[in-house]
C-alpha cells in the first residue's frame, strides 16, 4: 500500500485552491478593472519565482458520511519569490472570496506573512484589497471565542516590529479598509492605483450611519484624497504601474536593516558639472528657482524618486543614487510657501528621516529653509509640535549626512536639516541667521523705524545696507561649513563623499534606537 | 475637450496675471504670478491648450488648492 490515494487527493486540493473564486469571481474581478491576487503576484516578481506557502489551505466541506464535498480556498495569498533577483515575501487578499474579508485560514496567512519577513531578514511586500472583519464572522452563533485570548500577542505588534527589522512595501489595488487600511498606513513606501482604489477607515455605508453623510468610497478616499493626507506616498495610474513602483522603491533599499544598502556600478561621470547649476538661484531673493531639477543634475541620471510628493509639498523626499550608492534626498521647495516647514511637511520629513536612519541610508540635503511657516493657520495646525519632532528625528539621526547650503536657512527649522557629523558645503548663495532680512528687520529696528519720518523708507534702506554687508566668505574662513564651492562641484564633491562614508556603511548594521514609525 | 482645473498650491495673493481668456498655452507656460511668503510664485500651465476661464484677478486672496484658472485641451 502506498500513499498515492492521499497524494491525489492533495494534488486535487492544490488546484482548487487556484481556482480562486471560481472563473465567475474571478470575471467580476475583472470586470471591476481589477487584477486577480495571483495576477497581482506575477506582475510583481521576476517570471516563474512565486514559491507559494500554505497551498492547501482552505475551509473545507463535508458531507454527513465524511465524504469531501469541497473547500473555500483561503482568501490570502502568501509565498516567497525574486524582485531583481533578490528574495522577498508578498501576501495579498484575495478579493474574488468573500469581497476580501477573511477567512479564518486567510486571517493566520496574512498575519503569518509579517512573521516570515522577519523571520527570514528579507522585505514584505503587501498587495491589499478587502474590508477586514465582518459582524458575521464575529457574531456566528457557536462559531464565535469572545476573541483572543487574554495572553495572546497583540496582532498589531508584528506589523510594527516589521518595520524596524525589514522594508515593508503596501500596494492598494481596490478598496482597502479596517485592518488592511492600517497595513497600508504601517509601511514604509505605499502606493495606490488613481481609477481602481480606495483607502478607508469605514466604508460608506458605516458613515452613512454613524454621520448622516451619503459620500462614495472613492469620495471618501480616492487617490485625490489620499496623495494629499499623506495616507499614501505615491499613486500610479495602473496597477501595473503602482506594482513597478513598489519593485523600484525596494532597489534602493537593503534586504533588512542587518545587512548593508546594495551599492550598484554606475554609468554616470562622478566628474559631470551641470553649467545651470551656476546660475540656479537668483540674485533676487523674491524670485523662485525648480529646486527638483537642482537634485536632478546632481544625482545619478535618472535615479531620483520621489516619495509624497503632494503632501507636505513645501518639502521634496526621495530616494537616489550618487555614484552607485543609494541615498535619502531631502530639499526644501521654495515653491510652496518659499519652502517653509509646514505641519505637515515636519510629519513627511521626520517618516522620511527615520526610513533612512532604519535602513543606514545615508542622506543628502539641499537646504533652503525660511523657517517654519507662520500665520493663524500653521499655528492651529500646532506646526511648532511636528517641527520639532523634524528636528528630534535629525539631531538623533545615526547615518552618514550631507548637507548642502544651497540658499536660506532661518530660524529653528534649520536644525531639522542637520545630523550629528554632518558633512556641510556650501554654495555662494546661502544666507543664514535667526530670522530672514525683511522681518528680521522690523523686529529689531522697530524703534528706529517708528522714529523717522518716514519709516517705509527707513525699513528699507536699513534692509538693503545689511543686505549689502552679506557675504558667504566668513563662513569658509571660520571653518564653519567643511567647504564653500562652485554649484558645478556638487556632484564630483559628492561623490567624494560618498567614497569616504563606504567603510561607516560597511560597520552600520542592526536596529536603531528610533525606528520608523507609521 | 478636456478642461483642466489650474489649482494654486499655497496661500496667497494674486501679483500679475500674465494671459487672457483665449490665449493658446504650453505646459509649463507661467499664467499668473502669486505672492506669498514674500515670494513670487509662478502658476503654470499643467498641459497645451487655451485658456477657457481665469477666475481671480490682480491683488486677489487665494487659499490653498483653490481654482484659479481652467484650460481647455
Amino acid at each position: 500500500m502506498s500513499w498515492a490515494k492521499e497524494v491525489e487527493e492533495l494534488n486535487r486540493r492544490r488546484e482548487l485552491a487556484k481556482q480562486q473564486g471560481g472563473p465567475e469571481g474571478v470575471a467580476k474581478q475583472h470586470g471591476y478593472g481589477r487584477l486577480t491576487i495571483r495576477e497581482r503576484i506575477d506582475t510583481l516578481l521576476d517570471e516563474g519565482s512565486f514559491q507559494e506557502q500554505g497551498k492547501a489551505t482552505a475551509i473545507p466541506d463535508y458531507d454527513d458520511d465524511d465524504n469531501f464535498l469541497g473547500f473555500v480556498p483561503a482568501n490570502y495569498v502568501l509565498g516567497f519569490g525574486r524582485i531583481n533577483d533578490r528574495r522577498v515575501v508578498v501576501g495579498g487578499e484575495d478579493f474574488t472570496l468573500k469581497g476580501g474579508s477573511p477567512n479564518s485560514a486567510g486571517l493566520r496567512k496574512s498575519i503569518y506573512a509579517e512573521h516570515l519577513a522577519v523571520q527570514y531578514k528579507i522585505p514584505l511586500v503587501r498587495m491589499l484589497e478587502g474590508g477586514g472583519g465582518s459582524v458575521k464572522s464575529s457574531g456566528r452563533r457557536g462559531g464565535a471565542s469572545g476573541g483572543e485570548s487574554v495572553f495572546g500577542e497583540p496582532r498589531f505588534k508584528i506589523i510594527c516590529d516589521a518595520m524596524g527589522e525589514v522594508p515593508v512595501v503596501s500596494m492598494a489595488g481596490g478598496a482597502v479598509a479596517g485592518f488592511p487600511a492600517g497595513r497600508m498606513a504601517a509601511s514604509h513606501f505605499s502606493v495606490m492605483s488613481a481609477e481602481t482604489a480606495q483607502i478607508l477607515v469605514a466604508g460608506p455605508k458605516v458613515v452613512e450611519r454613524a454621520l448622516g453623510v451619503d459620500m462614495t468610497k472613492d469620495e471618501l478616499g480616492g487617490a485625490h484624497i489620499h496623495a494629499k493626507s499623506g495616507v499614501v506616498d505615491n499613486v500610479a495610474a495602473t496597477e501595473a504601474d503602482a506594482l513597478m513602483e513598489c519593485r523600484r522603491f525596494l532597489s534602493y533599499l537593503p534586504n533588512s536593516v542587518y545587512t548593508r544598502t546594495p551599492r550598484s556600478a554606475c554609468d554616470d561621470s562622478k566628474e559631470r558639472m551641470e553649467e545651470e547649476l551656476l546660475h540656479m538661484v537668483p540674485r533676487d531673493s523674491r524670485s523662485v528657482f525648480n529646486m527638483r531639477t537642482v537634485i536632478e543634475m546632481i544625482v545619478d541620471l535618472d535615479s531620483f524618486f520621489e516619495i509624497g510628493k503632494h503632501f507636505g509639498r513645501s518639502q521634496i523626499a526621495g530616494l537616489a543614487r550618487i555614484d552607485g550608492q543609494p541615498v535619502g534626498i531631502l530639499a526644501n521647495n521654495n515653491r510652496v510657501y518659499a519652502g517653509a516647514m509646514t505641519a505637515e511637511a515636519a510629519q513627511k520629513y521626520r517618516r522620511f528621516v527615520e526610513l533612512c536612519d532604519t535602513f543606514h541610508i545615508p542622506v543628502v540635503n539641499f537646504i533652503d529653509q525660511p523657517g517654519f511657516m507662520i500665520g493663524p493657520d500653521a499655528e492651529k495646525k500646532g506646526t511648532i509640535r511636528y517641527g520639532m519632532a523634524a528636528v528630534a528625528a535629525a539631531a538623533q539621526a545615526t547615518m552618514p549626512w550631507c548637507a548642502i547650503q544651497v540658499h536660506k536657512g532661518f530660524g529653528v527649522a534649520t536644525a531639522a536639516h542637520y545630523a550629528p557629523n554632518a558633512y556641510v558645503l556650501a554654495w555662494p548663495s546661502v544666507e543664514s541667521g535667526a530670522l530672514p532680512l525683511e522681518g528680521g528687520v522690523a523686529v529689531a529696528f522697530h524703534r528706529e523705524i517708528e522714529a523717522a519720518d518716514d519709516p517705509v523708507a527707513k525699513r528699507t534702506e536699513i534692509e538693503e545696507r545689511l543686505r549689502a554687508a552679506r557675504s558667504p566668505f566668513p563662513r569658509a574662513e571660520s571653518f564653519g561649513v567643511h567647504e564653500l564651492i562652485d554649484p558645478r562641484e556638487t556632484r564630483p564633491a559628492l561623490c567624494q563623499w560618498i567614497d569616504w562614508i563606504q567603510p561607516q556603511l560597511d560597520e552600520l548594521k542592526g536596529p536603531v534606537r528610533f525606528t520608523m514609525r507609521p | 475637450m478636456a478642461k483642466h482645473n489650474v489649482e494654486s498650491e499655497v496661500t496667497g495673493s494674486v501679483w500679475k496675471v500674465q494671459v487672457e481668456v483665449g490665449d493658446a498655452v504650453s505646459e509649463g507656460d507661467v499664467l499668473l504670478i502669486l505672492e506669498s511668503m514674500k515670494m513670487e510664485i509662478p502658476v503654470e500651465s499643467p498641459t497645451d491648450g487655451t485658456v477657457a476661464e481665469l477666475r481671480v484677478e490682480p491683488e486677489e486672496a487665494v487659499q490653498e488648492d483653490q481654482v484659479v484658472a481652467v484650460i481647455e485641451s
